[in-house]
């Protein structure tokens, strides 16, 4: 083998494990929503990148410094989350899916023109942080950028991990989504549940979002199709409803993703993540970690 | 006059791919792949007039048929999965076939020109209408003529066992397992269908615009695809229809006067549609023209009312 592909290809799987964590958290936040509502919110990957353009108008409002229009990303979508709960699913009826189903496909459309309505169409520039710093492990770049987007959904998935096992929250939430009726029953307001999971969710795609821009270093309307899409796949291959499956799912499309982007070039790429996802559903329909309820 | 007749063509090739969703959502099944037969469609049909030199009739027929046969093969592991995964595999699958299509390139040399498609560029000048004299009024009736086809062979199939074995495994899994349907022959077998009426619709529709890009054939049109029916309600082929009438006609057309606020309101106006009649414009249960006239003798007391107590 020739040395130097070796090197490329380790290069590209890093950045792409690296990146991947972003799908993992977009992929976490279908899986909180589907375990809570048994439903599919596709406007999901739009309303996080909403969030992460609130995050950027504040930048041109009062030259607002990274941490900021991080932060305001993140608490952005989770606004926007709440919103579509209330607009998508809080009044449509829970035995028929498809209301629900195209209620957030109408929202999807909704919010992706009032972004391009808000910002002309025209992508913005996003700050990001160490983006000069590498760090040298031989031949082996890391990328100082990479390496923050990694530490920061590391950070939030940890934060989430703490929230639904360590607090009432996290225990009302995991009482409604193992068992609704019984949740119910023992006094939890399964509204409220729904409504703090949304809340959640869309707080972790915010993030998502904002890390993706700040990988890239500019935000544009495009994104939300690459983060519903993925962020559905990585939720497939790593089985629905569990969170760990959720994470390695996320790290395997972003691996995948950029190991067949050095392989076989950009315009290509995406067919080849989606063979993978193929491939799953033929041999392991229930995904990595799923049970067969998730097949439901 | 062409303006109106022009617009009749998107209501018609609309149709088609609202009805291909439709055959499958009648077994339960989301499926956002639409988009991927109707470009298969297309692009088939494109080949089989522009590169080939065949007439109209046979070279829809053959892109239904092609696409028949992938949304079959399709089938066997995508349906395997239900509810969220399914969406999730279909819309893969879709967004497989769209990067395919970015990526073919295969030219042949006719007439003296290279004709076929050609990558990110996408394919020109399927021009068989204008090339064979079609006017644009006999363009829209031959469209009209495939979807009145296609929707009264639709609207038979919902009156035969056909329609209620599709609307048993849609209703309820388990019991229609339980009295002795195979689960995965329906639902292929409705695939296949929708396959080949998407196939249909995305050969008309290559020929109608003369030219196609892999851009077209992307999520948005599969989440129109899926949207036809639901919002028109799965009652019967009609509320696909009225739906389309309803988005192409009145959010796209009707309102272009509001200007830039029309893409706005489009998806505001779908998310209020499902608040208030969540099953549909029609319904789940379409109204029967025979109620609507008061011409059938009322029935004292109808048997089917009872399902609906829950």
């Amino acid at each position: 083998m020739d040395y130097f592909l070796i090197i490329d290809f380790v290069q590209s799987l890093l950045d792409g494990l690296l990146f991947g964590t972003t799908y993992a958290l977009i992929g976490i936040g279908f899986t909180l929503i589907f375990g809570v509502m048994r439903k599919l919110n596709l406007a999901y990957g739009a309303a996080a990148l909403a969030g992460t353009y609130i995050g950027v108008a504040a930048t041109f409002a009062f030259d607002a410094p990274p941490p900021v229009v991080f932060l305001l990303s993140a608490l952005g979508s989770g606004a926007i989350g709440i919103v579509v709960y209330y607009c998508c699913f809080r009044f449509t009826p829970t035995h028929y899916p498809m209301a629900s189903l195209l209620a957030s496909v109408g929202m999807l459309l909704f919010i992706d023109e009032v972004v391009i309505h808000a910002s002309h169409g025209m992508p913005l520039p996003y700050p990001s942080v160490f983006r000069e710093a590498t760090i040298e492990l031989g031949d082996i770049w890391v990328r100082g950028d990479l390496l923050f987007v990694f530490f920061i959904c590391v950070v939030a998935m940890a934060v989430l991990f703490w929230l639904l096992y360590r607090t009432p929250l996290g225990l009302a939430t995991r009482a409604v989504s193992q068992q609704p009726r019984a949740a119910a029953l023992c006094g939890i307001d399964p509204t409220r549940v729904n409504l703090l999971t949304f809340g959640l969710a869309g707080i972790l795609g915010g993030i998502a979002g904002a890390m993706t821009a700040a990988a890239v270093g500019v935000l544009s309307p495009i994104i939300a199709m690459g983060l519903t899409v993925k962020g559905l796949i990585a939720v497939v291959i790593g089985g629905l409803g569990s969170i760990p499956g959720a994470i390695i799912g996320g790290l395997l499309v972003g691996a995948a993703e950029n190991v067949f982007l050095m392989l076989r070039g950009v315009t290509e790429r995406d067919i080849y993540v989606m063979l993978l996802l193929f491939l799953f559903l033929t041999l392991r329909p229930g995904g990595l970690f799923g049970s067969t309820a998730g097949r439901d | 006059m062409d303006f109106y007749l022009g617009l009749a063509q998107i209501f018609g090739v609309h149709t088609l791919l609202g009805l291909s969703a439709y055959v499958v959502l009648l077994t339960g099944q989301v499926s956002m792949a639409q988009a991927g037969f109707y470009a298969i469609g297309a692009y088939t049909a494109g080949a089989m007039t522009a590169m080939f030199g065949l007439h109209i009739l046979p070279a829809i027929v053959i892109a239904g048929l092609v696409s028949a046969a992938i949304a079959c093969i399709v089938g066997f592991p995508a349906l395997r999965v239900k509810g969220l995964m399914l969406v999730v595999a279909t819309l893969a699958f879709g967004e497989m076939v769209r990067l395919f299509f970015f990526n073919l390139t295969w030219q042949v040399e006719r007439n003296g020109d290279r004709v076929g498609p050609n990558g990110a560029e996408g394919f020109r000048s399927i021009r068989y209408f204008p090339e064979n004299g079609w006017e644009v009024w006999h363009v829209t009736v031959f469209i009209w003529f495939v979807v009145v086809v296609v929707m009264g062979a639709l609207w038979w199939m919902d009156r035969t066992r056909a329609g209620a074995v599709l609307r048993a495994v849609g209703h309820d899994e388990t019991a229609a397992q339980s009295i002795g349907l195979n689960l995965t022959a329906v639902k292929v077998g409705a695939m296949t269908a929708g396959g080949f009426i998407a196939g249909l619709g995305g050969g008309i529709y290559a020929h109608t615009v003369t030219h196609i890009e892999h851009g077209v054939f992307g999520v948005l049109l599969a989440t129109f695809a899926i949207a036809y029916p639901i919002l028109g309600g799965l009652g019967s082929v009609f509320g696909t229809l009225i739906a389309v009438l309803f988005i192409q006609g009145f959010l796209i057309e009707g309102l272009r006067f509001m200007g830039e606020w029309r893409s706005l309101l489009f998806g505001a106006l779908i998310v209020l549609a499902m608040n208030l009649r969540p099953h549909g414009l029609l319904g789940e249960h379409a109204p029967r023209l025979k109620n609507l006239f008061g011409a059938g003798p009322a029935r004292p007391s109808d048997p089917l009312s009872t399902k609906e107590a829950k």
